[in-house]
C-alpha cells in the first residue's frame, strides 16, 4: 500500500511590510498584537526620546563606527541555525531596529513597532556573542537591549515575558511566592532532609554568616529537592552559610533585565545586596 | 580633458586644497576625539570601568591577522582586509613620491619604500577594495546592511589608488590629468574622515577598550 504523502498544513506568512526580505510564520501574541493599537505617534516619539533622545557616548560611538562589515553574523546563534538567513544576523537585526528608528528620529507607526518588538524580543537573546566577535567591539546588544528598553516603554512586549516582569514588580520573585510561603518551603526541605542527613539544617536570617545563598525563584516553587540537597553539601563541607527570607529579596534571576525594566532591575539587585550586607555576609552564591 | 591637465587645477589642489583637507582632517579628528570623550564624561559607566591593560591585550589580538577567532573563521576576509588597511595607511606615508612632495615643500623626508613593494602593495590595497565591492555586492548577508555611502567610502579609496598607480605609469590618461584627478580623490578622502564612518579608524581604539574592559569584568576574552 502506497504511502500517502503527508501534506503540511500552509502556514500563514507575517512578510514586514518595511523590509520585504523579513518572512517569519504568523504568531500570535496578545502582547504584541493587541497592545500596538494603543500607541499613539507622541507616545512613540516620546519612548524615542527617553530612550535615544539624548546623546550619549556609546550610542554615539555604536552606530558611527559601525562599518556594515557583517562579521558579526558568524557569532549569532540564530543566524546559525536558520541556514545564515541575513535577516537574523546581529547587524540587521540592529539595521532593522534602532537604525530605523534614528534614521526616522522616532517618528514611526505601530506597524514598525511591532515589527522591531518581535525582532528584538523574540530574535535575540541578548548573550552578547556579536561584540565579542565584532572587529571594533562595539556593543551590539547594548543597543538591542535600548531597543527593548523603547519597547518595554510603550508596553509592547511578549505576553510572556510581561507576565514575568509583573511577577518581579509585585513580588521580587518570578513565581508569585509569598514571604510566608517561602519560609514554610525551607522549612519543610529542612525537615525533608533531616532524614538523609543527621542534624541538617538551613538557616534562615543568620548573622555574621559567610555565604548566602540566593536560589532561583523556580527552586523553591518546583524544584524543592534543590534545596536540601544544596544544604547538605554546605553543611557537608562544612560551611558557615544562610539563606535570607526578609525584604523579598531572595530571588537571584533578574529577568526584568530581559525587557530592561531598569527600576525592577535595580530593586532587586539592591535588595540582594542590602541582605547580604544587613547579615554582614562575606560571599554570594547564586543559583544559575 | 583641458580643464584636468591644467596647471591652474594642479596648483589649485596642491597648494591651497591640500592645506584645507589637511586642516579638516586633523582638526576634525581632534573635534571628533574630544567630542566622545566629553560625552564619555558625562556617563557614569563608561570611563571609570575603562580597563587599559585589557584594551591593550584586545588591541594586540585585533589587530594581528589571525590573532582572534573571528580572524580566524574568515580567513580571505583577513588576508584581505589587513592588506587594505595597512597599505591605506603605510603606502601613502612612506611612498617616495609622496616624500620628495614633503621634501620640496618643507624640507623634510623620512624612510621611503622600495619602488616594488609600494607597487605590489597598492595592487593589493585595489584588490582588496574590488574584493570589499563584490562581498557588499554578492553576499547576502553584507548586502542586506549595505546602502549606498558603503559603496562611496570604498571608491574614493578605489579610485586613490587605482589614479595612483596609473599615474606613476602614465597610463589610460595623460600623466597630469590623472596626477589632478589622483590628487582630488586623496584629498576628498582625508575630508571626509572626520565627517563619515571613516571614522572608524579612530573610533575603533574607543569602542574596542569599552568592549575589552566589559569582558575583562567578565573574565572572559573578547578576541
Amino acid at each position: 500500500m502506497a504511502v500517502k504523502p503527508q501534506v503540511l498544513e500552509e502556514k500563514e506568512v507575517y512578510i514586514s511590510p518595511y523590509f520585504p526580505e523579513y518572512v517569519r510564520p504568523k504568531i500570535e501574541d496578545p502582547g504584541l498584537d493587541e497592545t500596538i493599537k494603543r500607541l499613539t505617534p507622541e507616545k512613540i516619539e516620546k519612548a524615542y526620546q527617553a530612550v535615544f533622545g539624548k546623546e550619549t557616548a556609546r550610542i554615539k560611538a555604536i552606530i558611527e563606527t559601525c562599518i556594515h562589515c557583517g562579521l558579526c553574523a558568524e557569532a549569532c546563534q540564530w543566524y546559525l541555525s536558520n541556514d545564515r538567513d541575513p535577516t537574523y544576523s546581529p547587524v540587521a537585526k540592529v539595521k532593522m531596529s534602532a537604525w530605523e528608528l534614528i534614521k526616522r528620529k522616532g517618528k514611526v507607526e505601530p506597524g514598525l513597532v511591532y515589527h522591531i518588538a518581535r525582532v528584538v524580543f523574540t530574535e535575540c537573546n541578548i548573550c552578547h556573542r556579536c561584540s565579542l566577535y565584532c572587529p571594533f567591539g562595539l556593543d551590539i546588544t547594548f543597543i538591542i537591549g535600548l531597543v527593548r528598553r523603547f519597547c518595554f516603554l510603550l508596553g509592547v512586549v511578549p505576553q510572556r515575558m510581561f507576565e514575568m516582569n509583573q511577577a518581579f514588580m509585585a513580588t521580587l520573585n518570578q513565581v508569585w511566592i509569598s514571604q510566608s510561603d517561602y519560609i514554610d518551603t525551607l522549612m519543610w526541605r529542612e525537615e525533608e532532609g533531616m532524614y538523609e542527613l543527621k542534624n541538617l539544617r538551613v538557616p534562615l536570617n543568620k548573622e555574621g554568616v559567610e555565604v548566602i545563598w540566593y536560589p532561583l525563584a523556580a527552586e523553591p516553587k518546583a524544584g524543592v529537592y534543590h534545596i536540601d540537597r544544596i544544604a547538605k553539601i554546605f553543611q557537608v563541607a562544612g560551611v558557615n552559610w544562610a539563606m535570607v527570607t526578609i525584604n523579598d529579596a531572595w530571588d537571584s534571576s533578574n529577568m526584568p533585565m530581559f525587557t530592561r525594566d531598569f527600576f525592577t532591575m535595580q530593586r532587586i539587585v539592591k535588595g540582594l545586596y542590602e541582605n547580604a550586607a544587613k547579615f554582614r555576609a562575606k560571599k554570594l552564591v547564586l543559583t544559575e | 580633458m583641458g580643464f584636468l591637465e591644467s596647471v591652474a587645477l594642479y596648483s589649485f589642489l596642491r597648494g591651497p586644497m591640500v592645506w584645507l583637507a589637511f586642516i579638516i582632517f586633523i582638526f576634525g579628528s581632534i573635534y571628533r576625539i574630544y567630542t566622545l570623550i566629553n560625552l564619555a564624561k558625562k556617563e557614569k559607566v563608561v570611563l571609570p570601568f575603562i580597563n587599559i591593560k585589557a584594551a591593550i591585550k584586545s588591541y594586540l589580538h585585533w589587530l594581528i591577522p589571525f590573532a582572534s577567532r573571528n580572524w580566524r573563521l574568515k580567513p580571505y576576509f583577513t588576508i584581505f582586509t589587513f592588506l587594505f588597511h595597512t597599505g591605506l595607511i603605510f603606502v601613502p606615508i612612506f611612498l617616495y613620491a609622496h616624500n620628495a612632495l614633503w621634501y620640496e615643500s618643507w624640507g623634510i623626508s623620512w624612510w621611503t619604500l622600495p619602488e616594488i613593494v609600494a607597487d605590489v602593495w597598492t595592487i593589493f590595497v585595489i584588490i582588496g577594495c574590488i574584493f570589499f565591492i563584490g562581498r557588499r555586492i554578492f553576499d547576502p548577508t553584507v548586502r542586506f546592511v549595505t546602502n549606498y555611502a558603503d559603496f562611496i567610502f570604498v571608491f574614493i579609496c578605489l579610485f586613490t589608488f587605482l589614479t595612483g598607480f596609473l599615474a606613476h605609469y602614465q597610463w589610460v590618461l595623460p600623466y597630469k590629468a590623472m596626477l589632478n584627478l589622483h590628487i582630488l580623490f586623496g584629498e576628498i578622502m582625508l575630508i571626509a574622515i572626520p565627517f563619515t564612518r571613516l571614522t572608524h579608524m579612530y573610533y575603533f581604539f574607543f569602542t574596542r577598550a569599552w568592549m575589552a574592559s566589559q569582558a575583562a569584568s567578565w573574565k572572559t576574552k573578547d578576541w
